[in-house]
């Protein structure tokens, strides 16, 4: 129980200092901003506004909440480390894998409050020109919140290891693109022979398929996330908390 | 405290391997990128498609550029611009424009383009269909038309809506107005229809005499369209309609 309380304590900590960041408002005004721009190109599809103008909206909502987590998961137990509030927290009886998973929960929070409030703005744009509400949006929006655990448990454990908040960000976003290209990797892997083939293989099972989770781009039945789709997000979430865990148990605070 | 930190590593790449191993059997529904025929200037694009994981955003664009091209004022050889609008379809009881028939012309890049847009995204039946329509019923390239709408159904074989424009091409081509009429009328009342199908309808019923039909469709297209050009045309053949007169042919 006491442990419930410490993760909590951290989790609702880290959520409620990453609301008050400015950074945060400024990404709210640009996520609104972008999402009603967005309203100028649902105008130039003419007869498909409805359908362009959701699909600007959950993209831009997905780019902006991924900017903001990224920016925070990379930056959030180095900000710690330098400002050695870490210390503060290691010297009292706080287990590490508490306090880890308390960040990381603060961090999902945060991004979930984020797609949350981008969803109610792009919903709210979409009823004031008069459409309804798109097929497959709370998955497109559950399918981007997996999306961004998997990458922001990623973040976390990156920055652990690497020199600045940049690179962990650089890393990231190197892994987020990867991750949407594992289609293609997996059609190049049946493609090239021998070696080549292997390779890519190998990088599959390196690579957090993120396409899996990517039910905005997908038509009618097929956007559903199956359990599978569920799983695979909790296992490669877990698999980065291990990881950086990990890190955090050779660290000396 | 190290073998602790061993068994935390082990755990996390066991770990990860089974989120990749409950992944394994997730094929992507899209055209793989070999079956890209990239236009001029757009690898960029495509390039940020997959790597955003955007099909669907970027086929949009595709789609609005589409559109944009469409709607360009075509200049010929002998510099006489003809644009695309939406009066009585091409080679029809064709409304002249003062630069030439609306909806007609050459736009080479058209069906390269409408393709790219299923090849982005082949999900996007509207813009299938649009592409379709367009090269069969305007520009008169059933040709092009149909190898567009076999495209399409490769990807979504069980889509009816590109089955009923296949058959309203082959009977458009068997000079047989009626039963492309009959083809397309399952279509019209679906949201992905295109205007210019919803008019080549109501043309087609209006020319065999089915006047209500043909008003009830134009009235459709007056109150889903927005495009200005097929609204203003649907508007003004509902007036002659109401009137009992017919546009000459």
């Amino acid at each position: 129980m006491n442990i419930i309380y410490l993760i909590r304590a951290v989790a609702f900590n880290s959520f409620f200092e990453s609301v008050r960041n400015r950074f945060f408002t400024l990404f709210a005004v640009f996520a609104f901003t972008a999402v009603y721009a967005s309203l100028l190109a649902g105008v130039m599809a003419v007869d498909q506004e409805a359908r362009v103008l959701a699909d600007f909206g959950l993209a831009l909502i997905e780019l902006t909440a991924l900017a903001y987590a990224l920016f925070s998961a990379s930056s959030a137990l180095l900000k710690e480390a330098e400002t050695k509030t870490i210390y503060l927290v290691f010297s009292r009886p706080v287990p590490r894998w508490a306090y880890l998973a308390g960040k990381l929960a603060g961090a999902l929070l945060t991004a979930a409050l984020m797609l949350i409030v981008m969803g109610g703005i792009h919903l709210s744009l979409l009823a004031f020109r008069d459409f309804g509400l798109p097929d497959c949006y709370a998955w497109a929006l559950a399918g981007t919140f997996l999306k961004l655990a998997v990458i922001i448990s990623f973040a976390f454990f990156v920055s652990l290891f690497s020199t600045s908040a940049v690179s962990t960000l650089v890393i990231s976003s190197v892994m987020w693109t990867l991750g949407h290209f594992a289609a293609e990797t997996r059609f190049l892997a049946e493609q090239a022979p021998g070696l080549k083939g292997a390779a890519f293989k190998i990088l599959l099972w390196l690579i957090p398929n993120l396409q899996i989770f990517n039910a905005r781009d997908s038509a009618g039945a097929a956007c559903a996330l199956g359990p599978a789709v569920f799983f695979s997000a909790a296992a490669w979430v877990a698999a980065s908390y291990l990881a950086a865990l990990w890190m955090l148990s050779r660290k000396e605070f | 405290m190290r073998g602790r930190g061993l068994h935390l590593l082990a755990a996390a790449a066991l770990t990860w391997g089974a989120g990749g191993f409950a992944a394994r059997n997730f094929r992507s529904p899209f055209p793989p990128p070999s079956e890209m025929r990239v236009p001029a200037a757009g690898a960029t694009g495509d390039m940020l498609a997959l790597a955003l994981g955007a099909r669907r955003l970027f086929s949009d664009v595709w789609f609005i550029r589409l559109m944009q091209y469409y709607g360009t004022v075509e200049v010929h050889d002998d510099k006489e611009p003809q644009a695309r609008g939406a009066a009585e379809p091409a080679g029809h009881e064709g409304h002249h424009h003062e630069h030439g028939e609306f909806g007609t012309g050459n736009y080479p890049e058209f069906f390269s383009r409408a393709r790219h847009v299923l090849e982005v995204d082949h999900s996007f039946v509207a813009a299938g269909l649009y592409g379709a329509a367009s090269l069969a019923f305007n520009m008169q390239r059933a040709g092009e038309a149909e190898e567009l709408l076999r495209y399409g159904l490769r990807y979504s074989p069980r889509e009816w809506k590109y089955l009923s424009v296949l058959a309203a091409i082959g009977y458009s081509k068997a000079d047989n107005p009626a039963a492309v009429a009959q083809a397309i009328a399952p279509l019209l009342k679906d949201p992905d229809c295109p205007v210019m199908l919803k008019q080549q309808a109501a043309f087609l019923n209006k020319k065999q005499g089915n006047y209500a039909l043909a008003a009830a469709i134009y009235a459709d297209i007056l109150a889903t369209s927005h495009d200005e050009a097929y609204v203003n045309n649907a508007r003004k053949q509902l007036e002659l309609l109401s009137r009992h007169e017919i546009p000459p042919k």
